[in-house]
């Protein structure tokens, strides 16, 4: 017994000598819900130029948000961003963030940040259209809600309704037309994909492009990303809802707030003047060629340039108060 | 001692009462009347369908290897046991890549039937069976294997000399003795599949699990989350009850007399069957997976990717999984040795507490450590322990049921042997008992490390800041498409996973 105890006391020791202490002190902690690979570049610039260390802790936005939820004080958390205003808004409601400082919010506009300044976004996202410019749909389709039109029946693709960029579609919609409507767009949508649903936004633009299907709901940044691998791909961009008495296209934003109990609040705030300074703006959203926050700072010159078509005049900050709402209403259709 | 353990084990189950205590009538009844009668069947069935297919994959297999002599037959249980190293939702993010029409099994599909015929979808009961079983069926194989080749010849030599034909012999007499044996196997595999988070999730199909996690993670809800833990965990506790009420009635006792069973030399076409057979269930199970692990590490490889950060996650994988495999099996000494020297209802029902962290869904045992280990012990949050008070209650019950399992041949009169020799108690435990469970104890710390090295939801949520394991990557990796980078992580595991798999498996031959 007694040696079965050493060994095992020696080599606990051992093994929990080999985990490495938790984090150095002049660093900072950010619970971060959007890809690595495209928040590692502009941190790497970061800690480049400042010195200050920054940890990435990865993992799903609400799960990340959560955690914060019930760690409260003792979190490690200095920053959370997330890929989704809904999310950020509800950490808002939760109580978890602190207001930021005018000097850091000043520079971003008031529909791309919450109402009492507890977050910001950092760059912005459309949802559109992708078509295959060889089916008869790429001359007709105008708007997303042409997507329930029967016509489109088998030819239609769209995400898995827990898609955090779906969900925050929807919820544009609603808010900018009413239930009715979107309950009969959702309900058409539904039948027109038979329940068969796409897994990744990525595979959509894929099939579209083999001609699988016709068209597609996406984020703008997909159909650049398979066009980047396939310059030949014979698909195309709609920016739905442009007329003079339609929606626009519904926005969604990636942004950043900080947790009440940072306990290195000067350091965070270094990071958060460097994610929204000119130069910081344009490496955050430019590798996944989103739209930057800040006037004045341009999007990738391959995307259709921001000012230049109609956005649904829907503030980011609502997309967390009607999130359930909208999960409701897209568990009572049963969308797959 | 024993209660001490089993009562920290129960915290997330205290937790999970607590929380649906909470939840109004009307709450139960709205979650009873949406969302429950999907849920319920969507796990039942695939609890059900998971134990067929691992049944049939897992006794034949056993069966063929077990009673037939052929070339190959040691290099053939390794291939059966191998699957064990790969996870579920790696399985899972395998095989949805290969249906793609640009995966391996997209391109033969439409070369042998063209575009006429749709690639089968697997995001449905069909995927998320045919990933579970694969993964799974190595469990009952394992038990059916050791049960077959420590079964006496007697009671099939009675039945032939009554005349009984082969096939007879297998239904009548040998299913029936390997019964306690396979339900066993079943009883982990049916539980694995109800807690499963990894390959659901990947897969879109909702479970009890995978619906939890959406109410808590997605919505907030902890008290529905919790309302629907209680219903899966009365659910699991009712599938072990019954069958440890189905086992309890059937104990077979081996005559002294024995004869071991003697293998029969297959016939050439009895072995092409059988490599055929055997061939196919390895094909799937694990050489198309490893392929496809081999082929996009490579691509990591000449990319450069496999760097000292890559390093850092096998370290802190390897090291977390032998800390939890060695505390578990620690403290799964006492409530094993309690329970068998006892054998009272109450040390039955410590033993059946300390199994709720097997059918609790990981998502939700993390809730609750996170939520007692802030609410009581704040001190020690942020560290490592909150992840390993985690993973040791989700693995606990492995440790104990091996180890109870091994306690087995403990008779009295072997400690009262030891007694009347004049050993204290202490060292009875030191130079008797331990002794002659070493193999159990083995058995005991090579399961949980095996499943610890593998585990995900937890870890996910209660991993020290920027401490990232292997699982956490490829989980990262995966739901961002980067394959090159998802497929070296999971390779390493089954690498990580071999040389304990071996002790094993010489544990398993010695008895």
């Amino acid at each position: 017994m007694k040696s079965f105890t050493n060994a095992a006391i020696i080599i606990l020791t051992a093994l929990l000598s080999a985990i490495p202490a938790a984090q150095a002190s002049d660093s900072i902690v950010v619970f971060s819900g959007r890809s690595d690979k495209f928040v590692k570049p502009v941190i790497k610039q970061f800690t480049k130029e400042t010195g200050i260390d920054v940890i990435i802790h990865s993992g799903e936005s609400t799960a990340l948000l959560n955690k914060l939820r019930i760690e409260g004080n003792r979190t490690d958390a200095d920053l959370f961003l997330s890929n989704d205003a809904g999310t950020l808004q509800k950490g808002s409601d939760l109580g978890l963030f602190i207001k930021l400082p005018a000097s850091i919010v000043a520079d971003i506009g008031t529909n791309y940040r919450a109402k009492n300044d507890t977050w910001i976004g950092l760059s912005a996202r459309a949802r559109v259209l992708v078509v295959n410019t060889n089916s008869p749909f790429a001359d007709s389709l105008r708007s997303v809600f042409d997507l329930a039109d029967p016509a489109l029946k088998g030819k239609l693709g769209i995400t898995h309704s827990t898609n955090e960029s779906y969900i925050a579609g929807v919820s544009v919609y609603l808010l900018a037309t009413n239930k009715d409507k979107v309950k009969t767009w959702l309900s058409g949508m539904k039948s027109n994909v038979g329940g068969k649903v796409f897994n990744k936004h990525s595979k959509i633009v894929s099939a579209v492009a083999s001609g699988k299907i016709s068209v597609g709901l996406v984020n703008h940044y997909y159909i650049y990303r398979h066009l980047d691998k396939h310059p030949e791909a014979p698909i195309t961009i709609i920016l739905p809802d442009q007329g003079t008495n339609e929606i626009g296209v519904a926005w969604n934003v990636a942004g950043i707030a900080m947790s009440k109990y940072s306990k290195k609040q000067a350091l965070a705030k270094k990071l958060l003047a460097y994610l929204i300074s000119e130069k910081g703006q344009k490496v955050f959203a430019e590798i996944n060629r989103e739209y930057p926050t800040r006037d004045g700072v341009a999007a990738s010159a391959v995307v259709p340039a921001a000012g230049s078509f109609k956005v649904a005049d829907v503030p980011m900050y609502q997309l967390g108060k009607h999130r359930n709402e909208t999960i409701d209403l897209i568990e009572a259709i049963g969308m797959p | 001692m024993a209660v001490l353990v089993v009562v920290l084990a129960s915290i997330p189950l205290w937790f999970v009462v607590y929380e649906s205590f909470q939840l109004s009538f009307e709450q139960w009844l709205r979650l009873w009347s949406s969302r429950l009668p999907e849920l319920l069947w969507n796990t039942l069935s695939l609890a059900v369908l998971v134990a067929i297919g691992c049944f049939i994959l897992g006794v034949s297999a056993a069966w063929w290897i077990a009673r037939h002599d052929f070339p190959g037959r040691q290099c053939a249980i390794w291939l059966m046991i191998l699957p064990l190293t790969i996870p579920t939702y790696v399985f899972a993010h395998i095989y949805t890549t290969l249906f793609e029409p640009d995966g391996w099994i997209g391109i033969t599909w439409q070369y042998f039937f063209g575009d006429t015929v749709e690639i089968p979808d697997i995001y449905n009961i069909f995927g998320a069976t045919l990933v579970l079983s694969l993964a799974g069926f190595s469990y009952v194989f394992l038990l059916a294997y050791s049960a077959l080749s420590v079964s006496t010849r007697t009671l099939e030599e009675a039945a032939q000399i009554q005349g009984a034909r082969k096939s007879q012999v297998f239904w009548r007499v040998n299913l029936p003795l390997l019964r306690p044996a396979i339900a066993a196997g079943l009883a982990v595999v049916v539980l694995h599949a109800l807690s499963d988070f990894g390959a659901v999730s990947m897969l879109h199909f909702q479970t009890f699990t995978l619906s939890i996690y959406l109410q808590m993670s997605g919505r907030f809800d902890y008290q529905s989350a919790a309302g629907l833990s209680l219903v899966l965990i009365a659910l699991s506790l009712t599938f072990l009850v019954l069958e440890r009420f189905f086992r309890a009635r059937q104990r077979y006792y081996s005559g002294r007399q024995t004869r071991k069973h003697v293998l029969t030399a297959a016939s050439p076409s009895k072995v092409t069957f059988i490599w055929f057979w055997l061939s196919l269930i390895t094909l799937f199970s694990f050489i198309l997976p490893i392929v496809w692990m081999l082929s996009w590490s490579w691509e990591a490889w000449t990319q450069d990717l496999i760097n000292q950060e890559f390093w850092g996650y096998a370290l802190n994988s390897l090291s977390l999984a032998a800390i939890c495999a060695t505390i578990a099996s620690v403290v799964a000494l006492p409530i094993a040795l309690y329970n068998h020297r006892l054998r009272s209802s109450f040390s039955n029902a410590l033993i059946q507490v300390s199994s709720v962290g097997f059918v609790l869904p990981g998502p939700v045992v993390a809730l609750g450590i996170l939520t007692f280990i802030i609410a009581t012990l704040p001190v020690v949050y942020g560290g490592i322990f909150a992840l390993l008070l985690a993973l040791i209650i989700r693995f606990l019950p492995l440790a104990v049921q091996s180890q109870d399992a091994a306690m087995q041949q403990l008779t009295p009169s072997i400690e009262q042997a030891g007694r009347i020799l004049g050993a204290t108690p202490l060292e009875n435990l030191r130079r008797v008992i331990l002794p002659m469970i070493r193999g159990g104890l083995a058995s005991a710390w090579v399961l949980v490390f095996i499943d610890a090295l593998k585990e995900l939801p937890a870890t996910l949520i209660l991993r020290p800041t920027g401490f990232d394991t292997l699982p956490v990557r490829i989980w990262i990796e995966a739901s961002e498409e980067m394959l090159e980078l998802a497929a070296p992580a999971a390779l390493m595991l089954v690498v990580g996973t071999l040389p304990v798999l071996w002790i094993l498996m010489k544990n398993t031959n010695k008895h």
